[in-house]
């Protein structure tokens, strides 16, 4: 039988299944917590840092991860604070300055807020978000591909570099890949990246309406609350 | 001495055997200790241990003269560095050649050789025994000053100094209970870095429902800098057993680690032959000393890599995976090693157990501050005249390390700040130098206690250049998981080096400062989170010098490459023609008895001609 407990989040008294994660929980109910690592089936590892919340204890609150924090009895959260905005927007302006060619990266960035990047665009195809890794040894059981190398050469590779014979090339990996679809312009050249804009509209309904979901289209295929 | 050392069932046999091993050393009338730690071994100190031994067998003194490889002494700077005992007789930088003379005068004939006598750099004068010299006089060593009796390699020391007194204690009069209490009333703070109370970690891990539980000792000691577990394990391995074995006990833990970077050779093999020795006697094992309590310990090696120091890293690298940290919102004492509870403590934490178990809390809690107990060992180095291994009652005030203990700058200089807790701390100014070396205080000066690195820096320091250091350590050492870490640091990396390249703007210092905030508030482990200290806390107390750096496009301590040239004071230069000689870049020009000139678009900035030149007259602008 499911235990349930009560937790606060947002000010909202939740009833959540034991075991589940603060994310989970709250894209259940509504409450948008932007995320970009965090997949339903496969374990959280709290790599992108996008989903950090506010957790309070005795008054103190502490910065975490939603998504690798459970639900406790009578827990408090705060998703949506200025301090978490404020965390979020900078986490966002580092992916996207890395990765602009994206339009999932493209987006977050939108949906946290950054209106200009204040650092150099990069030209970079990954974010190193290991879903591909998780997917494949989760789901799939093969351990085709894994992070390889530390801090700044880390990447994401075969074996040796080389495809081995337990990769069936079954492709969930490129499915889970946020990096697969550009920006509407298309691929932007090296040396010409930017904030891809495309979104503007609904720019202005974000700023309206502070924290609120801009209910982009990508949320869809990308595990956003709104639309499982 | 062939001594036939059998397991021991009881806690009796434990005395017993002390009591017989002290009578089998009345004969030794002399003992010579040489230092075989790390730093004494850098200057050679295994070539003067094979010569003294030679001379002592020539001599046949062998039996009533005891030559003892010991642990590090602390003073690494006078290395190689001998004792004799008695009459406590301290020789430094003693040469091979020299092993005839200390046996022959000193040895047989009490005689004090001057030559390799300690002169205080204060006094001039020479000094005789080691209780004397100003460096040891102002520390209160009570790990360190273990070392210097023991041969790591042998338990036999071990137990005559009297160790493995404090773990029969703790099986026969004390329950697990009484164990943690003891240590929760001693105040005994973690020493890795974190400062977490052990004996809080030791309560909760106790009470963490779980019949399997683990003990780790954290060996993967990477700051640069900093050497005091090294030295502890090198020096004293049995020491940190009994500390684990005591903890062990308290928890209820049947098996330990000592996770060990393989960088430090002689650590595993130490740690390995105290383990080996201590699984002889039954002191590691089945129903050790005849009680209940069954406990092993294994040596785990690590790669190496800084981030493996992290606790839940640590483990990941133990089971065998990747050494990369995971969220612990869990904490390890719960779930842990293999997912059972876990007590992980630092080298030196461990070291401090035997001894609080063995005087009780209250003798270890009258050291030190409110809320920081004991004595902490401190790594010294820098631009300072007495560099090594120093141990102080917490609550020493920075001033009093740098300049009783460390005693003052090199050449004259002045000395500008100090950077605590390797990558992790921060750097105080010399206005701060009256702060208390305490958990606390020091983590509110935006520095930290750290692990104990202590590097002192002058006025030739650029603080900069110190925070691009760390930066780029802490870029190479950051494992890359979590996003605030691996490209947090990077661009924290990138806007320092602007601004030592003269591409600094006024807005970037803002940025740096709301980044370096971002990634201590986000990251995913304590290396992240501690990441921008030295940014932070360089920003904090020398926020003018970055801005130099920017608006007027010059570094103060000429040490930024991009922003100094080379200039030939034509009032100071003889035209001896030295510095040309000496430039690898055909940069200078100048015929005999002229002022030369420097060509600065030749110029790479090496540096070489200003260390050549004997009339000063090479000046950095």
């Amino acid at each position: 039988m499911l235990q349930y407990v009560n937790v606060n989040i947002d000010g909202a008294i939740i009833r959540a299944i034991k075991g589940t994660s603060v994310l989970d929980t709250a894209l259940e109910y509504g409450i948008c917590i932007p995320h970009l690592c965090h997949v339903p089936y496969l374990t959280d590892i709290g790599a992108c840092r996008l989903c950090i919340v506010e957790h309070v204890v005795n008054g103190r609150s502490t910065v975490t991860t939603s998504c690798t924090l459970k639900v406790e009895e009578g827990m408090v959260i705060k998703t949506n604070t200025d301090k978490i905005r404020k965390l979020r927007h900078n986490l966002a302006e580092l992916l996207v300055a890395q990765a602009p060619n994206s339009r999932a990266i493209q987006d977050i960035a939108l949906r946290c807020g950054v209106k200009e990047v204040r650092y150099p665009f990069r030209n970079d195809d990954c974010v190193l978000c290991g879903r591909c890794v998780r997917v494949c040894a989760e789901v799939w059981k093969a351990c085709a591909i894994g992070f390889v190398g530390r801090g700044k050469d880390r990447h994401v590779d075969y074996p040796f570099g080389i495809r081995p014979d337990f990769c069936k090339q079954c492709e969930s990996c490129i499915q889970l890949c946020p990096m697969t679809i550009p920006p509407c312009d298309g691929p932007m050249k090296p040396g010409e990246e930017r904030l891809c804009g495309q979104c503007e509209s609904q720019l202005i309904l974000a700023d309206e309406m502070v924290g609120s979901c801009v209910l982009c289209k990508l949320g869809e295929g990308f595990g956003c609350g709104r639309y499982t | 001495m062939p001594i036939k050392m059998s397991r021991l069932n009881s806690i009796r046999e434990v005395e017993h055997l002390r009591e017989w091993l002290r009578e089998q050393r009345k004969n030794i009338t002399t003992t010579v200790m040489v230092c075989g730690g790390t730093g004494c071994r850098a200057s050679r100190s295994q070539a003067v241990i094979d010569a003294i031994g030679d001379e002592l067998s020539r001599q046949g003194l062998n039996p009533s003269v005891r030559l003892c490889v010991t642990g590090c002494h602390g003073f690494c700077e006078q290395g190689p560095v001998v004792i004799i005992e008695p009459g406590n007789i301290f020789y430094c930088h003693v040469s091979p050649d020299d092993a005839f003379e200390i046996v022959y005068q000193t040895v047989m004939n009490e005689e004090i050789i001057e030559r390799l006598l300690y002169t205080d750099p204060v006094s001039g004068k020479k000094v005789r025994t080691e209780s004397e010299i100003p460096f040891y006089q102002a520390q209160d060593r009570q790990i360190l000053s273990q070392n210097r009796m023991v041969d790591p390699c042998s338990i036999e020391d071990y137990i005559v100094v009297g160790g493995y007194s404090a773990l029969p204690k703790a099986l026969n009069g004390m329950t697990p209970a009484d164990v943690i209490n003891e240590i929760k009333s001693s105040g005994l703070r973690g020493r890795g870095g974190g400062g977490f109370p052990a004996g809080r970690k030791w309560e909760e891990c106790w009470e963490a429902p779980d019949n399997e539980k683990y003990v780790i000792c954290n060996a993967d000691e990477g700051d640069p800098g900093a050497y005091m577990d090294r030295c502890i394990l090198e020096g004293n391995p049995h020491l940190v057993l009994e500390g684990m074995m005591i903890g062990a006990w308290a928890i209820a833990a049947q098996k330990g680690y000592i996770y060990v970077r393989n960088e430090y050779p002689l650590a595993v093999k130490h740690s390995l032959i105290a383990v080996e020795q201590a699984r002889e006697l039954g002191l590691l094992g089945e129903n050790i000393l005849g009680s209940s309590f069954s406990f092993d310990v294994d040596i785990a090696r690590g790669g190496g890599a800084f981030v493996c120091g992290e606790s839940t890293a640590l483990m990941a690298s133990i089971e065998g995976k990747v050494g990369e940290p995971r969220a612990k919102d869990v904490h390890t004492v719960v779930d842990g090693l293999y997912h059972k509870p876990t007590t992980l403590n630092n080298v030196e934490t461990w070291a401090n157990v035997p001894s609080i178990i063995l005087n009780g809390s209250s003798w270890f809690a009258s050291k030190g501050t409110q809320n920081s107990k004991g004595t902490k060992i401190l790594a010294l180095t820098g631009r300072i005249k007495n560099t090594g291994l120093v141990e102080i009652a917490m609550g020493t005030p920075i001033h009093d390390v740098v300049f009783n203990i460390g005693g003052g700058a090199v050449n004259g200089n002045l000395i500008k700040a100090v950077q605590t807790g390797g990558p992790s701390g921060g750097c105080l100014p010399v206005d701060k130098f009256d702060l208390a070396v305490d958990f606390d205080v020091l983590s509110e000066a935006g520095s930290m206690v750290g692990s104990g690195g202590m590097v002192v820096m002058d006025e030739e320091t650029c603080m900069v250049d110190v925070a691009k250091y760390f930066l780029e350590f802490l870029q190479d050492e950051s494992c890359g998981k979590c996003v605030p870490c691996r490209l947090g640091i990077d661009r924290m990396l990138e806007i320092i080096t602007d601004i030592t390249e003269g591409r600094g703007t006024p807005e970037q210092l803002d940025l740096l400062e709301e980044l370096a905030d971002t990634v201590a508030q986000t990251s995913l482990c304590g290396l992240g989170k501690t990441a921008p200290n030295p940014v932070l806390s360089t920003l904090r107390y020398f926020r003018s010098e970055y801005e130099v750096h920017i608006n007027e496009k010059r570094c103060p301590a000429g040490v930024c490459k991009a922003l100094i040239t080379y200039q030939i004071d034509p009032d100071k230069c003889t035209g001896c023609g030295v510095c040309l000689k000496g430039c690898v870049y055909n940069a200078i020009t100048g015929t005999k008895k002229q002022v030369h000139v420097i060509d600065t678009q030749l110029c790479e900035k090496c540096g070489i001609c200003r260390s050549e030149c004997k009339f000063d007259a090479i000046r950095v602008v």
